[in-house]
């Protein structure tokens, strides 16, 4: 029952309307509570001069499952040149004389210790794998459960596993359908639903090459709106907070503008959130074929209050893509550098890709790449509707986030990186008339208060009364990349967990998910399914809360509730 | 399956019954659709499934298991004495190796942590033919498909240089099954599997054949990469091997997918990574045009699983150091090197001193080429007990631990390295899991290693001390240092 008080700080807590106030902060076994300032507090820590944010959100990040692993199998030079951190970085201990850290490395696909602890160091508290495949379930639970300190959870794939397309392709199936997102959310333990490539990736499967938003499959015969349709409108009928979670057809490919925007107009006014938007964006025109398509998506989001984006920031430097889309990984597996590569097709549900891939200012694709992602951020209106994301590790690691926050805040910092690029991108776009710098509420908004909203997690993101205390304190400095690479203090359910930027604590993080309602009589279909199909037994395929608890070390089960009507569900928030 | 589905766990130890859908965890196909049946006296048999490993593992478990004890130097002793004894021979090496690591995720979760804490180096039992396929991997990658692709798309399924059931036995029931998808399983580079010939004479439409079953293995996929690359201005050869390997080629662009099965373990001669390479650089180039997938077969013993979690852990695969935080100033805390941190080699060069072998699927023994000398910790199969009190050999500890799937639950991974499966015991006597017995372990060290702190005159000499408190740690409350 010990108190704590944050004293001083500005605090920037957009969810409750607080635009940098000098305010106290104080909080009780995890939770923000409202204390009189007379009363006395068993801690205190002084934030004078110090930003109060809450701790930072991660609503896309890859982090934990198959590919995940397979990226850091295929490149063991990148956990070679991680650079070395002094031995007594690693050497403290708690009371109890263990290590408080253990080995761990790796640049663009670090191991889930090295991500855990830099998260954390960096002031982010929930992170948030994008693309869990069912049959992969245990697999992501068990990294992200070996992911320390942060919260975590994922969004489940489906629209592309055979079932689903089978149950698509007849008459009459929806509810069906519905009842199978249903369960399948439940038995992977998932927070939200993601499609992939909708339809594209079983098309890769009978051969089929590319497939545009109204094209048919060359087997089922649906198309990716027929998908985007039916899952929106299942999520909304289960009440799902987090809108289908979708990396939309044609990625990369010059000219995808038109079906992005496809895309977003096939939930016919549902929610949906397009991610990593940046690679969906790119116009076909001038003497290379590749332009920007950022202004034309910008007001696509804009004049569609349903849509929500986060924008897969490209980073230079050497990377690895990690991907479902195994029709576009293989398709970019030449551009691969180093030459290497993996795909594979998995248990009837998905695929995966991992294409190393280095990103160069000198590469007038790559300065467009990045380009574009920043005009999508400074073009688009409502920050509560853009999160902030690099599709770690697709566009640059996560790392990299504290550079890309003091790109948006500091335009003269932004025309210096500029200066840099291939000379034919600097003039390729409207980037250096864009003035607008993110403030540090805009900011708050794009990297917690708004990834929380969107993912219905309505104790996180804010730092309210009954609020979890997941708090980031930040030194304010001029410098934004400094500032925000290593905070002051950083504190998980309470517990002081960094300190200028080194860890102090490593407890184990919780994991999120929905259970949403749905007609388990759906499990019949599934079972004749599984019998027929699968090399699992069907008796194996949910996981129980027990499970989940021994793959999460322990962590602590945070249900998410589903909203309590259909109109919640249906609105802006 | 005929009895109402009973999880093992409902059942007590010393209860008779019968547990379905039981997963098995004595080769890496996981199957899971296994009825076990065990009896009051800890006998545990599998009557409905044909499966040859099975029968011999499960023939290894029996009335003794609940009586095994753990030892020190061949004599018996009660657990603490021998954890308490085991933490110190730990605390004292320099240059342990921790090999066998025949476990599960939890068991693995636990050997890294103590591995973290002992600057210890980590190799399985099965370490070479693991070490081939990551490094191909690491070199250039792979297109793989999953047993479940396999199973519904495969209508010609290529096998190269192995015969899959010998180390997998009921692989074509599993990976294959009994569906109505017509098949060509096609031998390149051996003879036919006989099990193969079994399955399909008892399935629907499926034919068995062999090409070049005595051809080099190096010239034979040489031969075919360069077809498959060759651009259509390339001349058709005349007869011999060209020719069948072109009309091979032919083949699999008019299917509709292709499994190409290998096994790295069965390849021959030294450079099976090479060998794994050109596979997957064939299976490549196939799916420019037609659709492949590769299934490597391998991993037995934890092998996959062992490899997986280290990997997503410390981002490095087997065969890595890990060092200690009381390291030399630019010395790397994770050192991956498959040729260095081999346990032949480590033997062989008497480089390590002491050995920490796990083993709880099989009771594989303590390798002979492991030094007298050396002290060695044994994480044993029950049915070790006997040969390792035989033995007498000095500064050796032994403790009995659970299988994971007979006494205890676990995680596993499945042989195509993506679906992971939960493990529940089939009987469930009282014999700690690895992870237990290496978290004991974990903590007397960390006991150990405070007292070391508070006496520094007692520090062995060339051993750092590493201070406790280091500025910037908090106590757990939250109070600021």
């Amino acid at each position: 029952m010990t108190l704590t008080r944050l004293k001083n700080g500005t605090v920037y807590d957009p969810t409750n309307g607080i635009d940098g106030e000098r305010r106290d902060i104080a909080f009780r076994d995890g939770r923000i509570v409202d204390v009189p300032p007379h009363v006395r507090a068993d801690h205190e820590y002084d934030a004078t001069g110090m930003i109060v944010m809450a701790g930072g959100i991660d609503l896309h990040s890859h982090i934990g499952g198959g590919k995940v692993n397979l990226s850091r199998l295929l490149l063991p030079e990148d956990h070679r040149d991680d650079p070395l951190r002094a031995p007594s970085y690693e050497a403290v201990r708690d009371d109890s004389g263990r290590y408080l850290r253990l080995p761990s490395c790796g640049v663009c696909s670090p191991g889930t210790l090295a991500t855990g602890y830099r998260y954390a160091e960096m002031g982010y508290t929930a992170v948030f794998e994008p693309a869990m495949l069912p049959s992969n379930a245990r697999h992501a639970h068990l990294e992200m459960g070996d992911t320390p300190i942060i919260d975590h959870g994922a969004y489940v794939m489906l629209g592309n596993d055979e079932l689903f397309l089978q149950l698509l392709a007849e008459p009459d199936n929806y509810e069906r359908l519905r009842d199978y997102v249903g369960w399948t959310l439940h038995t992977s333990k998932a927070l939200g639903v993601k499609v992939v490539n909708p339809g594209g990736i079983s098309a890769f499967k009978f051969n089929q090459r590319a497939l545009n938003v109204d094209e048919a499959h060359v087997h089922y015969g649906i198309t990716p709106r027929d998908v985007l349709r039916t899952l929106t409108r299942a999520l909304t009928d289960l009440r799902v907070p987090h809108p289908l979670h979708v990396h939309s057809s044609n990625l990369g490919v010059p000219g995808n503008i038109d079906s992005t925007i496809a895309t977003m107009d096939a939930a016919d006014g549902l929610p949906i959130h397009l991610t990593h938007i940046q690679f969906h964006s790119y116009g076909d025109e001038g003497p290379r074929k590749f332009s920007s398509g950022a202004r034309r998506i910008a007001e696509a989001v804009n004049a569609r209050k349903n849509v929500s984006i986060d924008v897969g920031q490209v980073i230079f430097g050497q990377t690895v893509t990690a991907s479902g889309d195994t029709m576009m990984q293989f398709r970019n597996a030449p551009l691969a550098r180093p030459h290497k590569w993996i795909v594979g097709e998995i248990e009837c549900d998905a695929g995966c890709g991992v294409v190393p891939f280095k990103y160069r200012e000198q590469s007038y694709v790559n300065a467009l790449q990045w380009i574009i992602g920043l005009e999508i951020f400074l073009l688009v209106d409502d920050p509560w509707r853009v999160s902030l994301t690099t599709d770690h590790p697709n566009g640059g690691p996560f790392t990299s986030y504290p550079h890309l926050i003091r790109l948006l805040m500091d335009k003269s910092f932004r025309d210096e990186q500029l200066a840099k690029l291939h000379p034919e991108a600097q003039v390729a776009s409207a980037l250096p008339e864009l003035k607008r710098e993110f403030s540090l509420y805009e900011i708050a908004i794009v990297t917690r208060a708004g990834p929380a909203r969107l993912l219905g997690l309505r104790d996180r993101g804010h730092l309210g009364a009954g609020a979890a205390a997941d708090i980031a304190v930040y030194r304010d400095e001029p410098d934004r990349e400094r500032m925000f690479t290593s905070p002051a203090y950083v504190f998980k359910d309470g517990e002081l967990v960094a300190r200028d930027g080194t860890l102090v604590s490593t407890p184990t993080g919780g994991i999120h998910f929905v259970t949403p309602d749905y007609d388990r009589g759906i499990e019949k279909t599934l079972r004749a399914y599984s019998e027929k199909n699968l090399a699992t037994n069907f008796a194996h395929a949910a996981i129980s809360d027990d499970e989940l608890c021994a793959c999460c070390r322990g962590g602590r089960l945070l249900p998410v509730e589903c909203f309590h009507d259909a109109s919640t569900a249906g609105s802006t928030r | 399956m005929s009895s109402t589905p009973v999880p093992a766990s409902a059942l007590g130890p010393r209860d008779a019954g019968v547990s379905t859908d039981w997963v098995c965890p004595f080769c890496a196909l996981l199957c899971d659709d296994v009825a076990i049946r065990r009896s009051a006296d800890g006998a545990l048999d599998a009557p409905n499934t044909r499966c040859p490993k099975l029968a011999h593992a499960l023939a290894g478990y029996g009335a003794a298991d609940a009586h095994a004890s753990a030892s020190i130097d061949g004599a018996n002793a009660c657990a603490d004495d021998a954890l308490d004894r085991a933490a110190h021979l730990l605390a004292r090496a320099r240059r342990p190796l921790f090999g066998g690591l025949a476990t599960d995720v939890a068991g693995t979760r636990a050997l890294y942590e103590l591995a973290a804490a002992t600057g210890a180096a980590l190799d399985h039992l099965h370490g070479d033919a693991l070490a081939a396929a990551i490094l191909a991997q690491q070199d250039r990658g792979s297109f793989f498909a999953t047993l479940s692709e396999v199973r519904t798309r495969a209508d010609l399924v290529i096998v190269f240089a192995c015969r899959p059931a010998a180390r997998y036995p009921r692989f074509y029931e599993r990976a294959l099954g009994d569906t109505d998808l017509a098949r060509r399983i096609v031998f390149v580079g051996c003879d036919a599997d006989p099990a193969a010939v079994d399955y399909a004479s008892r399935a629907n439409d499926v034919s068995v054949e062999t090409l070049l079953p005595g051809v080099d293995a190096h010239d034979t996929l040489a031969r075919w990469s360069a077809l498959v690359e060759s651009r259509s201005g390339a001349a058709k050869p005349a007869g011999g091997d060209a020719a069948t390997l072109a009309a091979l080629v032919e083949r699999i662009g008019a299917a509709r997918f292709t499994a190409f099965v290998y096994e790295p373990a069965a390849l021959p001669g030294d450079h099976r990574a090479l060998l794994i390479e050109a596979l997957n650089r064939i299976v490549k180039a196939v799916n420019r045009s037609a659709r492949a997938g590769g299934v490597a077969l391998g991993g037995n013993d934890g092998a996959v699983t062992v490899n997986q979690t280290l990997t997503w852990l410390s981002g490095m695969p087997l065969r890595t150091r890990v060092a200690k935080p009381a390291r030399l100033e630019g010395e790397p805390p994770l050192d991956h090197d498959p040729y260095r941190y081999r346990t032949g080699r480590l033997l062989a060069r008497r480089e390590i001193d002491l050995l920490l072998w796990v083993a709880s699927f099989d009771p594989e023994p303590l390798p002979a080429a492991l030094d007298p000398d050396v002290p060695a910790i044994v994480l044993g199969h029950p049915a070790l007990a006997g040969a390792i009190a035989a033995a007498q050999r000095p500064a050796t500890v032994f403790v009995p631990v659970a299988t994971p799937g007979i006494d205890a639950g676990g995680h596993l991974f499945r042989v195509d390295n993506t679906v992971a499966l939960p493990l529940a015991a089939a009987r469930g006597i009282a014999l700690p899991s690895v992870a237990d017995v290496l978290a004991r372990v974990g903590e007397r060290i960390a006991a150990l290693a405070v007292a070391a702190a508070d006496a520094p005159a007692a520090a062995a000499p060339g051993i750092v001390a590493v201070p406790l408190a280091a500025s910037g740690a908090a106590t757990p409350s939250g109070a600021p240092a």
